[in-house]
């Protein structure tokens, strides 16, 4: 009975650790290119970002909702033109399609996002996101320079 | 040669001509809201439409707010979503026919926000009425509450929505007077801007605080009415020539 205990409290263990470490360590393996790839950081640091993103945005969508407030640092909005992907066509693929950044880690989490069944999964550039997926490297240049003035 | 005359008189110039003109100017602009700033209860967006100019088979307002929201029909006019529709009414007594863009109202007692359980319909200190997606259950008692008719509900799932237009199944929305556009400095909305460009120019947006502004100039010149004035809900879209 005691060895019962011990091995239930050793595979307890060894899946809390599992969880907790599935995502330290191991980088996101998604396809295209995106141009937080080319970035040093988030708008806050990265193990916070990872933990607290969803606080951010929290916070930030009400401001925006309630009050008006539209600056980028926090802005869903501003996430979706940095990491989202570029195929080699120049296409943007939907954010939260599979091995996409915000799919890729949530698949991991378990966690189920709920944000695309409103918001816009593609960028917003130049103005109506989803009308222009098709982007060739001069309107990458440019939508990296639109994001960049943003800041 | 500069005397001590000479020197002053320029120098006055100078300093008028570098800080009292241009805030001469910009007084009479719009002055633009810092992206971080909270609204305020300073300006307060209005409409005011000239029911004798809009034309009667036009929907160019109707088209710009689609295009604008990214409202995509299903093919079934009784529930598609509709934020602006054209309205078409015939007085019985004079047979003179009015046509008219129907849009939210933006009531300042407005009956959508008193009957939501949630707290999700709400009118920004702006004057704004608009649906906090966010906390919307769906259960369209902000529906049955207007008067207008102005709100809709999404009943099918969405893709491809604009990215200043977030909606989507389960939630009611109704027009927001392009509220992204404004908060991002613009003076005016789709259906304005459309119906401009039509060549019509029966719709006038802008800050009913604001004395000088269009829409307050072409309130006191036209002594517009609001409908369903025995309601009492001080509505913010006003109509001349029905």
């Amino acid at each position: 009975m005691k060895h019962l205990k011990i091995s239930f409290l050793i595979f307890i263990l060894s899946v809390g650790i599992q969880n907790v470490s599935s995502h330290d360590g191991s980088p996101h393996v998604t396809t295209g290119k995106s141009k937080a790839d080319s970035q040093e950081a988030c708008v806050e640091p990265t193990e916070l970002m990872r933990k607290e993103h969803y606080m951010f945005l929290l916070h930030q969508r009400d401001e925006t909702v309630i009050d008006g407030v539209r600056t980028k640092k926090h802005s869903f909005a501003n996430c979706i033109d940095c990491h989202v992907s570029y195929d080699e066509q120049g296409k943007a693929i939907p954010i939260n399609a599979e091995g996409q950044f915000c799919q890729e880690c949530h698949v991991k989490t378990a966690t189920n996002i709920t944000c695309f069944s409103c918001h816009a999964a593609e960028p917003r550039f130049p103005q109506h996101s989803g009308m222009t997926s098709k982007m060739n490297s001069n309107d990458i240049n440019e939508l990296v320079k639109h994001i960049n003035n943003d800041k | 040669m500069i005397n001590r005359r000479n020197f002053l008189v320029k120098s006055a110039s100078a300093l008028a001509i570098t800080f009292v003109v241009p805030s001469l100017l910009s007084g009479k602009a719009h002055a633009k809201k810092p992206l971080a700033q909270k609204v305020t209860d300073k300006q307060s967006w209005g409409i005011h439409v000239d029911a004798g100019k809009c034309v009667e088979g036009c929907t160019a307002c109707v088209d710009a707010c689609n295009e604008e929201n990214g409202l995509t029909g299903f093919g079934r006019p009784e529930t598609d979503s509709q934020w602006i529709r054209k309205v078409t009414v015939k007085n019985k007594t004079t047979d003179k026919i009015t046509t008219m863009p129907m849009m939210c109202q933006h009531c300042e007692n407005p009956p959508c926000c008193d009957v939501c359980p949630t707290g999700a319909s709400f009118k920004r200190v702006d004057g704004i009425v608009m649906v906090n997606q966010h906390t919307c259950i769906g259960c369209r008692y902000c529906m049955m509450a207007c008067p207008f008719k102005a709100r809709s509900f999404v009943h099918e799932t969405l893709t491809q929505q604009n990215t200043n237009a977030p909606r989507g199944k389960g939630c009611v929305e109704s027009c927001n007077l392009c509220v992204n556009r404004i908060d991002h400095g613009s003076e005016t909305t789709a259906c304005e801007d459309a119906c401009n460009k039509a060549g019509h120019s029966a719709i006038t947006f802008g800050d009913l605080k604001n004395p000088s502004s269009k829409v307050r100039l072409a309130i006191d010149s036209n002594s517009p009415r609001r409908l369903r004035n025995d309601l009492n809900l001080q509505q913010k879209v006003f109509y001349s020539n029905i």
